[in-house]
Formats: C-alpha cells, sequence, structure tokens
C-alpha cells in the first residue's frame, strides 16, 4: 500500500533517477539485478531482522522471481541518455518498458517538448505509466524528476501533468526541480523554458522541491574540495537530500509520513508550494572522523547559506513552515535541545498567520555513502525542508533574465515556429509576476 | 564514582563543568584541612599553578598554570559504558506530566514532534542497538564484567571520542565484549598505552581504527594493532606521530591510513610505511611535506614502494616543486590525487595550467582533486605539455631523428616522460625502444617529436614584431642595387606596387610582382591578385621580392 511512482524526464531527471535508485538500491541491500542481498544482514544475537518487505514495498516491485522492480519511469525524447541506462550498471534492474525514447529531441525548446515532438510520446508515456499504476495496491502519488531549463524537461513535462491531472486526480504529484544555473548552463533559453513551464505545472503540483545547480556547484567546489565539479558530483549530493525526504516512506519508521502530509505542513496556499532544502553535514571523504557531529551542530548548519541548496537569502524573508527530518543516530533529547538553541541563536522568524512552527523527525536508519563519491560516511544527517518568502528572489532572477530576452524577442522564433504564440509567453510572464506577489503578499504582517 | 581517594584514583581523566582533566594528586595539602585532588588540565590555560602550591610541589604539569586543586567532590569521575548508554537512549521512566513540559517552542510557535515516543521504545530496546554514539558522555569505564556483553551484544559501531577513558585496557574491556564490533572510534581520549607488548583481548572483526587527538605514539599505535588482525582502516590524525619503526607482523591488511595533521612526519619516515602491502589510500593533509623521493626506480620506471597504492591525498601541504609529480608517477598502482591548496597550485589564474602539467606528469591517472580525468583532457594535457617544453627539449638535444637523439641528463630528469611522448609510430613499429615503459592503454600514443612551427614562441604584439623584412631584386635590372625594406604583412599587393613605383619612377601597371622563398630555392611564386595582401601569398621574414617591368 502507499506505493510511489517515480517519473524521470529528460537528461537532468534521468540522470539524477540513476543516481537516486543506485543509493536506493545500496541503502536497502538491492544488487543490481534487484535480488536483495541477504547476507549483509548479519543475524543479530537474539533479535530478528529488522529488514521487512513492507518497508520498500512503497518503491520497488517484487515480481515472483524475488527480483526487485522500483516503481520508475524514465523518459526522454532522444535515445542517448536512456542508452546509457540501457547499457551501464543498473540495466538489470529496470524492465525495458520502464525506460521510453523517442527518436528526436527538443532541442532546448519547451515548444517542441510541449507541442510538436512531445505529443507524439505522450500516449505511451501514459499507457505505460497506467501499467504501472495497476501494479499498485493503493497509489499514493508521483515523484517527478526533471529540470527547468531544458526543452524535454520543461515542455514534456507540462503536457504530461496535465494529463497526469486529467487522469489521477486525487493523487499527490511532488516534483524535484533542477534549478538554471548560470555558471553550468548549457542553453541561453533557460529562463523562457523555466518560466514557461512553471506557468503551467504550478496548478497541477502540489509540491516542488527546487535544487539550484549553482548551490550545489559551490558545495562541491569550497567544502567537498572537488576541482570542476561534474554532473555526477552535484547529483551524487542532490540525491542524498531526496533520499532524506523519502526515507520515511521507504523504511519502516515512526515517522510514516504520507506525501500528503508533506503537503499539509509545508504547502499554506496552493501557489506557495516551492520549499527551500538544506542538507547538513556536508563532510569531504578525506576528512572523515576529523571532526564531529553533533546534533546541534548539524541543525545550526541547516540555517547557513552554505549548506542550502538554493541561492537565496533565508534571514531576508519570514518562515511559514519549516520540517526537519534526522537520520541516524539521533536520540529526541537532543533534537529539543538542538531546537532550542536555534531559537536563540538565529533570526528565525515566522509569519503571524502560521499556527505550527517545526515538524521535526527521525529516522533511525544512518546515511548510506555512494562508494566512490566525495561525502564522507557520517553517523546522523538532517535535512531541512523550509518554506520561506526569501525564496522569491529565485524567481525574480529567473524573470529578470526572462525579460532581458524578451524585450528584444531574442530566440523567441524558435518557440513560435513550434506552433506558440506570443500570447503564452506573456501569460506565462503575468503568472510568474502575480507569483511574486502573493510571496510578497503572504509575507506581509496585519 | 564515589569520592574515596585511593591510589589508583592518580591517571584517572576527570570532568570538571565541561573541561576535562586528569588526576595526578590525591591527599591532602596543609594549611586547608580535607581530601584535595590535584588535577592537570587538557586546556593548559585552565588552571592556577604548576602543581606545586606555597613551595611544595605535589605533582608536575606541563605549563604553568596548567594544574589546580579541587575538591573530589566537585569532580566528576564518569560513568560506566552500559550506564551511559542507558542515559542517551533509554526512555526515562517518568510521569507523564513531566513529558508534556518538554514541548519547545521558538518563537511563541511550539515544536510539534512526530513519533519520537516510538523511536524511544525502540532505541529503548539496547540489544537491538547496533550503531552507537557517546561521544562527550563520561564514559570511564567498562562497567561490570560481562555486563556489555549482556546488555548490548549486538553493536558493531561505537563512537566513544571525548569521553573520560584513561587507559587502552579498560577500551578492550569494553571492546572485548562486543563480538560484532567493527568500528571503534576512541578520538579525543587521553589514553595511556601498555608499555609491553601485553594483549588484553583480540577485536577480531575490528574494521575501522580512530585514533585521532589521542597523544599515541607509532610504537604504541603497532602494539595497540597487534589486538586487530583485521584491521582495514586506521586514522591517527593530530597526533604528532613520528613514525619510528618498520610494521612487520602488524598492519598488514590495513587499506587506508589517514595520517593528517602530525606536523612531524618526513619523507624518509614514509619509507617505513611503503611495504605494507595492503595500503591503497594514503592521507598525508598538512603535514608540512614537500618532496617525495624513491630512489629504488630510475628515470620512468615504477618503485617497489607502496605497491597497492591507489589514491595519494596530499592537500595543504609545502609542495612547490614540479619533480614531485615526476616521483608520483613511479607509483606503480596511482590512480587518484588530491593536492589542493599548496603553493605550487595554489594560484586561481595557474590552477588551469597547473591541473594540465600534473596530468600530464603523471600516466596513469585517472583523477585529480576528485575529477576524473576523461580521454580528452588527457590528450589535450599532454599535447600542451609536450609543446611547453619542446624549445627545452630541443635545447637540451633532442630531435626527431632518434638516431640524433641524444638528451642532457638534466632534462630527462626534470621531464621523464617527454620522450614517452615524443615515440613516433615508425620508430614503434620498428621494434626500437627508446625507453622501456609499461604500456597500458591498448591503443598507443604517438604525438612525434614537436614540429618547428609548434615551437615558435608567440611574439608580443608590437609593430616592430609584425614588420617583414624583405630584399627586393630587380632580375631584369642587374645594376639595381638590392634593396632591404621592412613592410606589414597586411598591406595589399597593390600598395606594395604603388611603393615601388615611386621609388623606381615606373608605372604601377607595368609592374609583374613575385617572391621567392630562401626554404625552397628556385620556386617563384607570383603575386598576381592586387588585392591580396602579403599575408595571403605566405610570404616570411626573409624572403625576396622579385620586380619586373
Amino acid at each position: 500500500m502507499r506505493e510511489c511512482l517515480s517519473i524521470h524526464i529528460g537528461q537532468a531527471g534521468i540522470q539524477i533517477g540513476d543516481t537516486c535508485w543506485e543509493l536506493y538500491c545500496l541503502e536497502h541491500g538491492i544488487q543490481p539485478n534487484g535480488i536483495v542481498l541477504d547476507s549483509q544482514q548479519d543475524q543479530l544475537e537474539n533479535a530478528k531482522m529488522e529488514h521487512t518487505n513492507t518497508s520498500f514495498d512503497t518503491f520497488f516491485c517484487e515480481t515472483r522471481a524475488g527480483k526487485h522492480v522500483p516503481r520508475a519511469l524514465f523518459v526522454d525524447l532522444e535515445p542517448t541518455v536512456i542508452d546509457g541506462i540501457r547499457t551501464g550498471q543498473h540495466r538489470s534492474l529496470f524492465h525495458p518498458e520502464q525506460l521510453l525514447s523517442g527518436k528526436e529531441d527538443a532541442a532546448s525548446n519547451y515548444a517542441r517538448g510541449r507541442y510538436s515532438v512531445g505529443s507524439e510520446v505522450i500516449d505511451l508515456v501514459l499507457e505505460r505509466t497506467r501499467k504501472l499504476a495497476k501494479q499498485c495496491g493503493g497509489l499514493q502519488g508521483f515523484l517527478i524528476f526533471r529540470s527547468f531549463g531544458g526543452g524535454t524537461g520543461s515542455g514534456f513535462t507540462s503536457l504530461l501533468m496535465e494529463r497526469l491531472t486529467g487522469e489521477y486526480s486525487r493523487k499527490t504529484k511532488l516534483e524535484f526541480s533542477v534549478y538554471p544555473a548560470p555558471r553550468i548552463s548549457t542553453a541561453v533559453v533557460e529562463p523562457y523554458n523555466s518560466v514557461l513551464t512553471t506557468h503551467s505545472t504550478t496548478e497541477h503540483m502540489d509540491c516542488t522541491f527546487t535544487v539550484d545547480n549553482e548551490a550545489v556547484y559551490d558545495i562541491c567546489h569550497r567544502k567537498l574540495g572537488v576541482e570542476c565539479p561534474s554532473y555526477a558530483s552535484i547529483n551524487r549530493l542532490m540525491v542524498q537530500v531526496v533520499s532524506s525526504i523519502t526515507a520515511s516512506l521507504r523504511f519502516e519508521g515512526p515517522l510514516n509520513v504520507d506525501l500528503i502530509e508533506f503537503q499539509t505542513n509545508l504547502v499554506p496556499y496552493p501557489r506557495i508550494h516551492f520549499p527551500m532544502t538544506a542538507f547538513a553535514p556536508i563532510v569531504s571523504a578525506e576528512k572523515a572522523y576529523h571532526e564531529q557531529f553533533s546534533v546541534s551542530d548539524i541543525t545550526t548548519a541547516c540555517f547557513e547559506s552554505s549548506n542550502q541548496l538554493v541561492k537565496c537569502d533565508p534571514r531576508l524573508g519570514k518562515y511559514m513552515a519549516c520540517c526537519l527530518l534526522y537520520r541516524g543516530d539521533v536520540v529526541p533529547k537532543e533534537v529539543n535541545a538542538a531546537i532550542a538553541a536555534t531559537k536563540s541563536g538565529h533570526s528565525v522568524q515566522f509569519v503571524d498567520w502560521c499556527p505550527t512552527g517545526f515538524k521535526v523527525g527521525i529516522n533511525n536508519r544512518p546515511p548510506t555513502v555512494m562508494p566512490g563519491g566525495d561525502l564522507a560516511k557520517v553517523h546522523r544527517s538532517v535535512c531541512m525542508l523550509s518554506n520561506t518568502t526569501a525564496i522569491v528572489e529565485a524567481w525574480a532572477r529567473l524573470d529578470h533574465k526572462f525579460d532581458l530576452m524578451y524585450a528584444k524577442r531574442a530566440f523567441l522564433h524558435w518557440y513560435l515556429r513550434e506552433g506558440m504564440e506570443e500570447a503564452e509567453f506573456l501569460e506565462a510572464r503575468e503568472d510568474l509576476a502575480a507569483l511574486e506577489r502573493d510571496y510578497e503578499e503572504v509575507g506581509q504582517s496585519f | 564514582m564515589s569520592d574515596t581517594l585511593t591510589a589508583d584514583v592518580i591517571g584517572q581523566r576527570v570532568e570538571v563543568n565541561g573541561e576535562h582533566a586528569t588526576v595526578r594528586f590525591a591527599g591532602v595539602v596543609p594549611p586547608v584541612a580535607g581530601p584535595w585532588l590535584g588535577v592537570e588540565w587538557d586546556n593548559p590555560e585552565r588552571g592556577k599553578h604548576d602543581g606545586s602550591h606555597e613551595g611544595t610541589v605535589y605533582f608536575q604539569c606541563r605549563h604553568p598554570t596548567g594544574g589546580s586543586f579541587i575538591r573530589p567532590n566537585k569532580v566528576n569521575f564518569g560513568t560506566d559504558f552500559l550506564t551511559a548508554i542507558k542515559n542517551r537512549y533509554v526512555l526515562e521512566d517518568g510521569p507523564e506530566e513531566d513529558r508534556k513540559e518538554q514541548i519547545v517552542t521558538i518563537g511563541n510557535k511550539p515544536v510539534e514532534t512526530i513519533g519520537f515516543d516510538s523511536i524511544m521504545k525502540q532505541q529503548s530496546q539496547l540489544s537491538k542497538l547496533q550503531e552507537v554514539s557517546l561521544r562527550n558522555c563520561a564514559v570511564s569505564c567498562a562497567g561490570e564484567k560481562g555486563g556489555v556483553a549482556e546488555g548490548c551484544p549486538n553493536i558493531r559501531k561505537v563512537d566513544l571520542s571525548k569521553n573520560l577513558l584513561s587507559s587502552w585496557d579498560e577500551v578492550i574491556h569494553i571492546a572485548d565484549q562486543l563480538r560484532h564490533l567493527e568500528v571503534l572510534n576512541v578520538s579525543e581520549n587521553k589514553l595511556k598505552f601498555p608499555s609491553g607488548s601485553v594483549l588484553t583481548g583480540t577485536l577480531s572483526a575490528l574494521k575501522v581504527l580512530v585514533l585521532n587527538q589521542t597523544g599515541i605514539t607509532w610504537a604504541e599505535v603497532l602494539r595497540c594493532a597487534m589486538g586487530c588482525p583485521g584491521l582495514e582502516e586506521l586514522y591517527l590524525e593530530s597526533n604528532n606521530i613520528f613514525i619510528s619503526e618498520r610494521p612487520t607482523d602488524v598492519l598488514q591488511t590495513v587499506k587506508l591510513l589517514d595520517l593528517s595533521s602530525n606536523q612531524l612526519i618526513d619523507e624518509n619516515q614514509l619509507y617505513l610505511i611503503a611495504h605494507l602491502p595492503r595500503l591503497e589510500q594514503l592521507i598525508l593533509s598538512d603535514i608540512g611535506i614537500s618532496s617525495l623521493h624513491f630512489p629504488d626506480a630510475g628515470i620512468g620506471c615504477k618503485t617497489s614502494l607502496f605497491p597497492s597504492l591507489k589514491y595519494l591525498v596530499v592537500n595543504d601541504n609545502q609542495i612547490s616543486q614540479w619533480s614531485f609529480f615526476n616521483e608520483l608517477d613511479k607509483l606503480p598502482s596511482l590512480r587518484a590525487l588530491s593536492c589542493l591548496r599548496n603553493p605550487l597550485t595554489k594560484e586561481d589564474k595557474e590552477a588551469e595550467t597547473a591541473r594540465l602539467l600534473i596530468i600530464a606528469s603523471i600516466g596513469q591517472l585517472k583523477t585529480l582533486n576528485k575529477c576524473e580525468i576523461l580521454p580528452e583532457e588527457r590528450r589535450r594535457a599532454e599535447l600542451d605539455y609536450r609543446k611547453a617544453f619542446g624549445n627545452e627539449w630541443k635545447q637540451a638535444g633532442g630531435h626527431k631523428d632518434p638516431d640524433k637523439n641524444r638528451l642532457s641528463e638534466e632534462f630527462l630528469t626534470a621531464h621523464p616522460r617527454y620522450q614517452f611522448l615524443c615515440l613516433s609510430t615508425c620508430v614503434y613499429t620498428g621494434g626500437l625502444q627508446v625507453v622501456h615503459f609499461q604500456l597500458e592503454q591498448s591503443f598507443f600514443l604517438e604525438y612525434g617529436a614537436p614540429e618547428e612551427w609548434e615551437l615558435k614562441t608567440q611574439q608580443p604584439l608590437m609593430l616592430k614584431n609584425q614588420l617583414l623584412t624583405l630584399k627586393i631584386k630587380y632580375p631584369h635590372q642587374l645594376d639595381q642595387k638590392v634593396l632591404e625594406k621592412q613592410l606589414p604583412g597586411s598591406m595589399t599587393i597593390q600598395k606594395v606596387k604603388g611603393l615601388l613605383s615611386r621609388l623606381l619612377k615606373v608605372p604601377v601597371s607595368d609592374l609583374l610582382l613575385s617572391y621567392e622563398s630562401p626554404q625552397k630555392p628556385g620556386v617563384e611564386i607570383e603575386l598576381e591578385n592586387d588585392l591580396k595582401s602579403l599575408q595571403f601569398y605566405s610570404v616570411e621574414n626573409g624572403d625576396c621580392l622579385l620586380v619586373r617591368w
């Protein structure tokens, strides 16, 4: 029951997905061919195994042969990236029908992803989704992984979301999106794609966890000693956050949070559903055991801008909601102490109208690191999800870049050629301006 | 613990208001009555004196303000292991009201905690605990014999850092009872290590041992390691270690060794650990090293030291010579290197160049500073290296023709890989090998020796450097003198004709220009298109213009 379907769209979504499922397999002791390695869990003295099937049933489907198949769908409009998975380490983990690729890509063009090329693939994708959904006893919802700036990630996702809302109106839809960053930008038209896709998906999404490539790039470069962070390093870090967020869904634990509970707590208004993520501790592998991070250390670190995965300054805004998800060796006493200390140390300002402040949960399973990765293994970690008005800064930056290009109608013909109209651009821009105003209004005191 | 002062209280580790200290004296200090404990603080400035009071020396301290006298009842002698675990993990049996009062608030909002009750119940089942952290929990002893083995036998990982353990024997008392123990962290405890080879127990399952900041010496490390036959990872950061002897029967299974921040280590000591057969990862950050030598290997050969070393970390050191990386090329298994924040690689502008030079110097390197070296990057780096030192190579006796190639010893020492980068196919397929190398790749690099045109250095962009010095000859008028003129390469033929016409008093339309180059004698190239420039026709410095009319 309560299964979650992950849909990975576009190059970013697929590469993050690949790393993500690799991490999930490590955490659950599943080998690359889908079989659980029982001998990894040695027999405990006088205690039965903690490992029960229902814990990862939410994310993996068990076949009669004992193989665990991820409940995931990988979609791209061109085959190269998916071929990487078809021939990669995890090729035997996925069923071939879960890896869908088109022939002609979206060329970083929202219009192609949404209208021309996307429309050819959408029916197949929906059919496969239906098939996966049938395998679930009680589907909870969807987790979408994609980037804002790419053609498939922006355009095709908009199309898919519309159709999913039509077919599965009461299922939750959460997404993990990659916000475009100038330093690792691959396309000039990313602001166009981002604005257009935000406009179309906002009404269909329940909660969007944004991750800024630039923030993660900085973390890898400064804290982890990676000289030129590649997508692999960035994805490995992002995936730790994703794992923290989904940990309560995958492991039997006291905080068995439904996807609905995330929504209820973090999202005060339907449109204000962009929480900011932060993660601690971030320790380079060569510095393992040099420093110890207690619960209070990692809690304080969450409020520092260097641990955030989105570039914005929360001190300039107000918190509407905040979720702290601890993993590993964490004792409730220490959590209470840590939070009390935070209250005195930082300017954590809440809006007047919000009833509950913090929501805190613990999952005993310690954080896992990927072998060959940059992060050191730590005893405990925390992921903070906070809905703060300061995130409007990220939207403002994007809107500004959009305006600069749109004022000159630069690159517009690529979109018009595929059948889009200028009106859609204006509409999208208006929508984002309204979003900015909404955030402002929400942060105001009475 | 009680405050009875017996002789065995000396040497014990204690805690007073968060500060840790070692008991050095127990007894009476006249003129004040009553029992006193003399302690030496970990923090040398915390105390009031150095162990002497009113002229009498009661105990010794390393610092003049390192010691104090304290009443025994003010001192915390710590608890035993099992009690510490219970304190941290077990739900306290208090009445309901007490727990309700623990609701924390931030601002004026309550903090809602989910499932804490269930977590507390789960953690209370001590026998299920596998990973335990007792950092700074004032653990000083193992407690009653067998208590730990009975209470929490399944512990695999224990963090006992910053506690009050006073001796390695005490640590063994605890660890011995945990049959599945894989990871033991006793950092930041001032432990007394056994002086003889007295083993009180073998930790057969132990894989990871962390002894950072314990003040341990190398001899003590070896003695402790004797009790850990399967040890794979050993962390010895910040211990002022001086490697004094070669480990013969111990540490043979160790795969990772962390010796960061041990400033007394120098390169000669590293030879003593160079024969560990399984050592794959060596962390030498911040030890002040500036050079490394492997004297048993000649230029271009592989050393027998550090046979399995795959990953070397030398961040935050004093490396300032490129020869460091030439030495690293001798390591047979090295595949990854991290060398950030060294004087050689510090400048941000030159970071890119530094990276390329390091890649070119170490042939088998696959990862540098945690970034994978892709084949294109390696190719670029090696071509750059070959070009950058081409002139030096020539001056040192290098030549395309392998028979004429006689390089100076100096050049070979400074650039051991250069010859390898220059091997050309015809030499190789002929079976001749200039230098013997082990080739890992299935395809073969053949960049060939650097060509002349590659070695031309860029002249600075001044006008005088852009002018071509040309001779002007008049083949039909032999009595005219040969002129020499400096003309810019971008000058069009029309303008050249105009200049010559003024000089020779001949109309422009009558002039026919061509040029010949001393490099190709006898070949004359016509300059027939008036609108093209001298550069277009590849007229170069030293060429000769021929004018006919």
